[in-house]
Order: structure tokens, then C-alpha cells, then sequence
């Protein structure tokens, strides 16, 4: 079929990252991602995704900040017209590198805390940060940049939702978001210490709606449902291949972050071919774009172009196959999977991230 | 909102001009896509010109009454304003606003 036109390239300069967030989306074995792309690669990267019609560039990782030429890449992707979005954790945000990064044309900065009590954070992120955090939002607003604070909800802070809200007011945060946690990669790992009693997402979600009306105009708060207790999947990437991809540490395209993880499928790198053909004519993004690929019961659902099939790369974790319905749907075959992963919540062991 | 008003984008919000002609507005994590006199209405927003000078601009560029153009227009500025899109400022309330802003403050945490 012919490709639509992405506008969203999310850049994995880096999966190195001073923190061990036990529910990190990054694959399990990081060490095939140490062989990073040069400065050079992603100039091209971002010069190539520019003109396929991308608008906005994500830096991401791992900690992007660890890459010491992300000033560059932004300045590259500034340049060519895109719009550039950070998403750190902020523990190196001195005044230097947040002045270089403004510089060379950073349009929006997303911060994430892990919870909003410092004991709490520290404890979950596995080093002493929060203060340098609470820092680094401070410098942030000051400066001409937007500014998202970012708190990923699990088992362990959900209870704290509202204090994440007064936090985010008392820093005098225009936006918000409140993501559940998915379960991909170490998330997918540590899922049973990690899931949410539905009485904590229900109870989440209520204290959010309040929020929203009683911060209309002051605060956008962005809450991401956590998809195990919802009726049907989300819509992961808008589609497969329609208007998303990502670009890992080390050159692989992926139609999803969370791809790397389906095994059946063989990505291509962007040392091998060039982006736009990737995008276009590559076996993995053809695999399951649009609807033609659809098995029973999404091939004839009313909803295959509000949520196409749900997440790939979850159907893949679940249900062992990246080409059946999303497990989270209810009307999927292989729907019991999650609710027993939704029942089975414990307050076991986490496993730290480790590089 | 009433033609005194001086919008202005927020922080991070941006026109970007495409070769083809169409002009979208970017903002974190989006893009919204404008219909043409949308586009000449953000494009003259510079925190200095007032509603009814953008207004008065699109009634002379494209088909459009006074009436209808302002309806719109400020349907359209609020709705941004009310995302966090775009500031709407008051010129005459400036200095009253500064001397209230930390009573107000208060008030709103109850």
C-alpha cells in the first residue's frame, strides 16, 4: 500500500541512563545498544525525516542528556523545521546546557519525577535525584521554553495522583502528564509488583477529571488510561507505520518503541538504507499497516480505524503472536491473559534497570 | 475576550509553513492543522496587535462580514487560550492583575 506521510520521529540517541526505574520501556539487553550512531547518522536522520514530512523530533533514550551532542542534533533538527521535544529526567540540567539547548532551538522540555514525595522518587528512580529535579523544573520555567512535568503512575504512586497535581501547581506547571505505567521491557518484567488495584485507577481517575475542570485554562492535564482495565486497546501509534516511527540507539527503525521486542519480525538500520525507504517500502512497516493485515474479530470491527488493532508489540508479550488482536481488548480471543495479569497483582521484589 | 485583547502565544506554541501552502500550529506533543484564514488570523499574533486589528485584517482578505469574522475568530482564540495555546491579555487590566495576582493565588487553593 502506499505510505502515509509520518510526522512524528522519536530519536533514542542514547539507552545509557544514570537511573534504574524499574518500569523503563527499554529492552532487557542493552548492551547490543552501546554501538551508538555518530553525530553525523542522525544529522542525516533528521535532515531525511524532514523531508518525509516529519514535524516534530522527540529526544529520548535511555537519558538523552548523556549524548554530548544533543545541543547539535537539536540545532539540526531546529533547522530543518521541526519541532524539537526533550524528554529527560532532568538530573543534568544545569544553566549551561539548558541555555545551550534553548539555543540551538528546543522547543518543549518534558521533566518526569517518579513521585512526588522525595523518599518515595528516590527509592523508585534508585538514586538520590529528586532534589535535582525540583532544580531543574525551577530553571526550566524561568526560561523560554515549554515545559511538561511527567509522572508515570504504577502500584506504588498511585495513591499519591493528587500530591502530583498540588506539585505540579506549586511549580506553576501548565502541563501535565499523568501516563500509567506499560508493561514493555523492564515495566513488562516487574508487571505484577507494578499493576494498579482497580480501586487505585479508579479512584485516579476521578481525582483527575476534578483536577481538569477545577485547572481548565491553567493546567492541561494529559492522563494516559492504563490500557489492562480499559474495554479496548489504545491506539497504539495511531497505526502501525501511519504516522510514527522511532530510531534506536544504534540505527534500527522501528514502527513502535516498543518493537524491538517482536522477535518475527526483522527491522531495518538506517547504516544499511536510507530512512525514506525504511519507512516506505520496509518489510516491518508493511507487516502491519493499515488494515489489510487485521485477523478476526478487528478485521470486521467497527472500531479498526479508531484503534487499529491495538499494540503490536503487545499482542506479541501476551499473546505470543504480533498479528492477533490486542490482548487488552475485551473482545480479543486472548483477553483472559490480561485479566489474570490485572488480578495478579503482588507486592513483590522489583528488579532495578541495570545498564 | 473583546477587541482590546492582546493575544499572544504561549511558550513552545509555533506557525510552521509548509512547502505545499498548508500551515499548521505546532505545540507539545501535536500538531494542529488550519484552515487558511485561521493561518492569516495566528500569523498576526504578536502579543502587540489587538483582536479587533486581526479581525479587521481577515474581513479585508477573505470573503467574510465583520460580524461572522469576529464570531469565529474569537470562538477560535478562546478555545486555544483555554488549552494553554495562547495568552489572552488585557491591556487595561495589566497593572490591576499585578497588584492582585498573589491574593488571587490564595484564594485559588481552597
Amino acid at each position: 500500500m502506499n505510505a502515509p506521510r509520518p510526522l512524528s520521529l522519536l530519536c533514542e540517541v542514547t539507552y545509557r541512563c544514570n537511573l534504574q526505574c524499574p518500569y523503563c520501556y527499554n529492552p532487557l539487553a542493552l548492551k547490543a545498544y552501546r554501538d551508538e550512531l555518530s553525530t553525523q547518522h542522525w544529522c542525516d536522520v533528521l535532515q531525511h525525516a524532514a523531508e518525509l514530512g516529519v514535524v516534530q523530533a522527540h529526544f529520548s533514550g535511555g537519558e538523552p542528556t548523556l549524548r554530548r551532542d544533543l545541543a547539535t542534533l537539536i540545532g539540526e533538527a531546529s533547522r530543518a523545521g521541526l519541532y524539537t521535544n526533550l524528554i529527560t529526567q532532568g538530573t543534568f540540567l544545569e544553566d549551561a546546557l539548558l541555555d545551550r539547548l534553548i539555543e540551538s532551538g528546543l522547543d518543549h522540555i518534558q521533566i518526569s519525577i517518579q513521585a512526588p514525595e522525595e523518599k518515595v522518587a528516590d527509592r523508585i528512580a534508585g538514586a538520590h535525584v529528586h532534589g535535582r529535579k525540583v532544580q531543574a523544573l525551577e530553571r526550566v520555567r524561568q526560561r523560554e521554553v515549554a515545559l511538561t512535568l511527567n509522572c508515570v503512575l504504577h502500584r506504588l504512586n498511585h495513591d499519591a495522583i493528587g500530591e502530583v497535581i498540588a506539585f505540579a501547581e506549586r511549580l506553576g506547571i501548565t502541563r501535565l502528564e499523568l501516563a500509567n505505567v506499560q508493561f514493555y521491557g523492564w515495566a513488562y518484567r516487574n508487571r505484577e509488583t507494578l499493576m494498579p488495584t482497580r480501586q487505585q485507577v479508579d479512584r485516579g481517575e476521578a481525582i483527575v477529571c476534578a483536577a481538569r475542570e477545577r485547572l481548565l485554562g491553567k493546567m492541561e492535564i494529559v492522563y494516559v488510561l492504563p490500557d489492562y482495565f480499559e474495554e479496548f486497546p489504545k491506539p497504539c501509534m495511531n497505526g502501525w507505520g501511519r504516522q510514527f516511527m522511532t530510531v534506536t540507539p544504534n540505527g534500527y527503525v522501528l514502527p513502535c518503541p516498543a518493537a524491538a521486542a517482536i522477535r518475527t519480525l526483522r527491522f531495518d538500520n538506517v547504516r544499511d538504507r536510507p530512512l525514506a525507504e525504511i519507512w516506505r517500502n520496509s518489510e516491518s512497516f508493511e507487516r502491519y499497516r493499515g488494515t489489510a493485515w487485521m485477523p478476526l474479530p478487528c478485521r470486521t470491527c467497527e472500531r479498526r480505524e479508531i484503534d487499529w488493532g491495538g499494540c503490536r508489540c503487545q499482542a506479541y508479550l501476551l499473546a505470543g503472536d504480533a498479528g492477533v488482536t490486542d490482548p487488552a481488548c475485551s473482545l480479543s480471543a486472548d483477553h483472559t491473559i490480561v485479566a489474570g495479569l490485572r488480578e495478579g497483582a503482588t507486592n513483590g521484589e522489583l528488579i532495578p534497570r541495570r545498564a | 475576550m473583546n477587541s482590546q485583547t492582546q493575544p499572544k502565544f504561549a511558550k513552545g506554541i509555533r506557525l510552521r509553513h509548509d512547502r505545499d501552502g498548508s500551515v499548521m500550529l505546532l505545540v507539545p506533543e501535536g500538531a494542529l492543522v488550519l484552515n487558511r484564514s485561521a493561518a492569516a488570523a495566528l500569523a498576526l499574533v504578536d502579543g502587540k496587535r489587538r483582536m479587533g486589528e486581526i479581525v479587521a485584517a481577515i474581513v479585508d482578505r477573505f470573503d467574510v462580514t465583520p460580524q461572522r469574522a469576529k464570531t469565529d475568530l474569537h470562538e477560535l482564540f478562546d478555545r486555544l487560550g483555554r488549552r494553554g495555546f495562547i495568552i489572552i491579555r488585557q491591556p487595561i487590566d495589566e497593572a490591576r492583575a499585578g497588584r492582585s495576582r498573589s491574593a488571587r493565588g490564595e484564594s485559588s487553593k481552597e
